[in-house]
């Protein structure tokens, strides 16, 4: 069947009033990849869950916070992929909506992938506990989202990718600086202010400018 | 005109990997970018930790296997994801279909470069770090066992990557198969025992898990390749395998597609093979004498005879060293030429002290007991030498009297192996010593025996410390005098020298 282009228009209009604005949401986290990206958070909360229930990690060692910092990196790689553009700059045009959905997107896949952690961790003795896990998360996924920015979406991991790494040296030679947050404390107010901060700066960017588009992607 | 037959089509040159396509690949290629975050985690991570090491080819060599190849991991494997589903990603799978290449012989090209670059950056901080110690270290010449193991790794790394890659294409693969490289190989080791463990063949290990890195290990005895050679078969085996699924899943097209694809099923089922022996094997390692891992069936005996060297001695009484500690001989002969003047003339004092090397044996629960010379023959073992796992040179001195010098002296004051001596012959252990009176060494700690030396504050502990205040030309003298009626036990507490003008009372 055509569509003429009467109805054609109306149903773009559609999308930019409340009642269109869940099918644009679904749509938006759909060029996302926001449901596979939840597929593969359940199965990073999985793998957190078995470490966490087996005898990998010796209790007090440098690798009791170095494994869960590790999944947290994974995590949030995961996270800042999402914000993968496939329609290139055009997709700035469509409409006024695009910074909320994509701050929208971000939040929520960050606000997931932290929930999906809390499930796997509830009742394990998770280093730091769960603050620590919540600011290393959100943090390192700030850091992603402000190197999509730079990149581009499909090269964001390597910000928490790369961070990762940078902290888990940390954990082991324990430096103390809150800009090394993993290495902190659940409770430490400094980690926690670098960490918002830098997750702040991601979201920010993101809503403003959203990933970066890259011809080489 | 040529008749049809008559015409000879020139046959291509069996290549697998096209040479113009792999020069292409080298070109373009995501692991030229990666290089300066391999080599700058290389730098802040491997290459700190080595160079604060002792400049011995052992330790040093040994440390980078470990560290080298963890820092290469995660650039390695995300550069050959990325590459992995770069045609996938540029939506050009179907365009390249119709070259003349199969997909496999593109996809070894593609990994071939990566592997390139990334064994190019692996050799290039290898050969910085070995430079450096070959004009540090006093003896011996590089290790290239590790070497080895850590440039096999890098291809398993690659195959890692790009075949997950391109068998699952996607914006997640990358970030996750950086992270499962990294996190796999990190603490691949860390469930390992020294003994008879799959685990050993964690390509991080370099010797026996508990030993490790040791300065006694590969001193005295060669290297044993044992466990670098099982490491480099699982290593290859791994490759093989992935690179052979790599061509197996492929989408048929015609005949010689099948044809292929049987031919990497076979491939990928040889690199399993190798691969599972390698494990295999490695469940029968064990720890040797000289705290290097054996594998019986790589072992060869040829490898197990000492190295021959010519000591490195010094000092009135000579002090001899094995040369690739004689950086250390200024510190150990400072620490026990007054012991061995005291001693010199005296029954029993050796003419001579020279190192031996270290005896290793596995205890349950992946202990390890160090042993070897006990100093009272005239030879001893060298404790860990400064800069070794944050030891100081305050330690190595307390070591090496604890090693050297109460096995000495007490061979000499006739005090049994088995059993504690006379309150007397224990004051003048630890005043010449320096053990127990002056340092703070109590019976039982630091190896110490029971009984041999004696507990702090006790009357035996302040006359050793009189004994100790002695000018060494009066004690050697009372010595030369008493030694007799000292080593059968009959000399008490109070018959001890005091210091000039010091009221016995």
């Amino acid at each position: 069947m055509m569509v003429t282009p009467a109805r054609s228009s109306a149903r773009l209009r559609g999308a930019s009033t409340p009642a269109g604005l869940p099918r644009l949401i679904w749509l938006h986290a759909a060029s996302r990849r926001v449901p596979g990206a939840l597929v593969v958070l359940a199965a990073c909360a999985g793998v957190m869950r078995v470490i966490l229930a087996s005898r990998w990690i010796v209790p007090g060692g440098p690798g009791s916070t170095q494994l869960p910092a590790m999944i947290e990196g994974a995590v949030a790689a995961v996270v800042v992929v999402t914000t993968y553009n496939p329609f290139g700059e055009s997709e700035s045009a469509t409409g006024r909506w695009l910074p909320w959905l994509r701050a929208g997107t971000a939040l929520a896949v960050t606000a997931a992938a932290i929930g999906l952690l809390s499930v796997a961790v509830a009742g394990a003795a998770l280093p730091g506990g769960d603050l620590a896990m919540i600011r290393n998360t959100a943090g390192a996924a700030g850091l992603g989202l402000l190197c999509a920015g730079v990149v581009g979406g499909l090269l964001a991991w390597i910000g928490p990718l790369a961070y990762t790494v940078i902290a888990v040296i940390g954990i082991g030679e324990r430096w103390t600086s809150p800009w090394t947050w993993p290495a902190r404390t659940g409770l430490d107010r400094g980690a926690a202010i670098c960490a918002g901060l830098a997750f702040g700066a991601g979201m920010v960017l993101i809503a403003v400018r959203g990933a970066r588009n890259c011809v080489s992607d | 005109m040529a008749v049809l037959s008559e015409i000879t089509v020139p046959r291509p040159a069996l290549r697998i990997v096209p040479r113009g396509l792999l020069r292409i690949e080298l070109r373009r290629n995501a692991m030229i970018w990666m290089l300066p975050v391999a080599v700058a985690l290389f730098w802040w991570q491997a290459y700190r930790h080595v160079m604060a090491l002792p400049p011995m080819w052992n330790i040093r060599a040994m440390s980078m296997q470990n560290d080298a190849l963890l820092d290469f991991a995660m650039p390695v494997a995300g550069a050959a994801a990325w590459m992995g589903w770069r045609e996938r990603r540029r939506n050009v799978t179907d365009l390249l279909t119709s070259t003349a290449k199969v997909r496999w012989a593109r996809n070894l090209a593609t990994w071939a470069a990566t592997t390139c670059w990334a064994l190019g950056g692996y050799v290039a901080c290898v050969a910085v770090v070995y430079g450096i110690t070959a004009r540090q270290a006093t003896w011996g010449g590089p290790l290239w066992w590790p070497v080895i193991v850590g440039a096999a790794g890098i291809p398993a790394l690659s195959a890692f990557g790009f075949t997950a890659g391109a068998l699952l294409p996607g914006r997640f693969t990358t970030p996750l198969v950086t992270m499962a490289a990294f996190f796999g190989l990190g603490f691949s080791s860390s469930a390992a025992s020294g003994d008879h463990s799959y685990l050993l063949v964690s390509p991080l290990i370099a010797g026996s898990v508990d030993v490790g890195a040791d300065p006694g290990v590969a001193t005295f005895y060669r290297y044993l390749p044992d466990l670098s050679v099982d490491q480099v078969m699982f290593l290859a085996g791994l490759t093989i395998a992935l690179l052979g699924l790599l061509g197996s899943v492929t989408r048929p097209a015609s005949s010689q597609s099948w044809r292929l694809r049987a031919s990497t099923a076979v491939l990928a089922a040889c690199g399993l093979a190798a691969s599972g022996t390698a494990v295999a094997l490695a469940g029968t390692a064990h720890l040797d004498a000289h705290g290097m891992t054996v594998i019986p069936a790589l072992h060869d005996t040829a490898s197990d005879q000492p190295v021959p060297y010519t000591p490195a001695c010094g000092g009135e009484v000579p002090v001899c060293l094995q040369p690739a500690y004689s950086a250390y001989l200024p510190a150990v002969t400072r620490a026990l030429e007054p012991v061995l003047a005291a001693v010199a003339g005296l029954p029993g004092a050796p003419a001579r002290l020279s190192q031996v090397a270290e005896v290793y044996r596995q205890l349950p629960g992946n202990g390890i007991l160090p042993g070897g010379g006990d100093g009272s023959a005239g030879y001893f073992t060298l404790p860990p030498v400064p800069g070794w796992e944050g030891e100081t040179s305050a330690d190595f001195a307390s070591q090496l009297a604890l090693n050297a010098a109460v096995p000495l002296v007490s061979g000499v004051l006739g005090i049994p192996a088995r059993g504690a001596g006379s309150p007397a012959q224990e004051a003048v252990l630890s005043g010449l010593t320096r053990v127990g009176a002056v340092q703070g060494f109590g019976a039982g700690q630091g190896g110490i025996k029971q009984g041999l030396l004696p507990q702090p504050g006790s009357p035996v502990a302040l006359a050793a410390r009189r004994f100790a205040a002695l000018p060494a030309s009066a004690q050697h003298a009372w010595l030369l005098q008493h030694i007799s009626a000292l080593r059968s036990g009959q000399v008490t507490l109070a018959q001890l020298p005091l210091e000039t003008g010091e009221d016995r009372a």
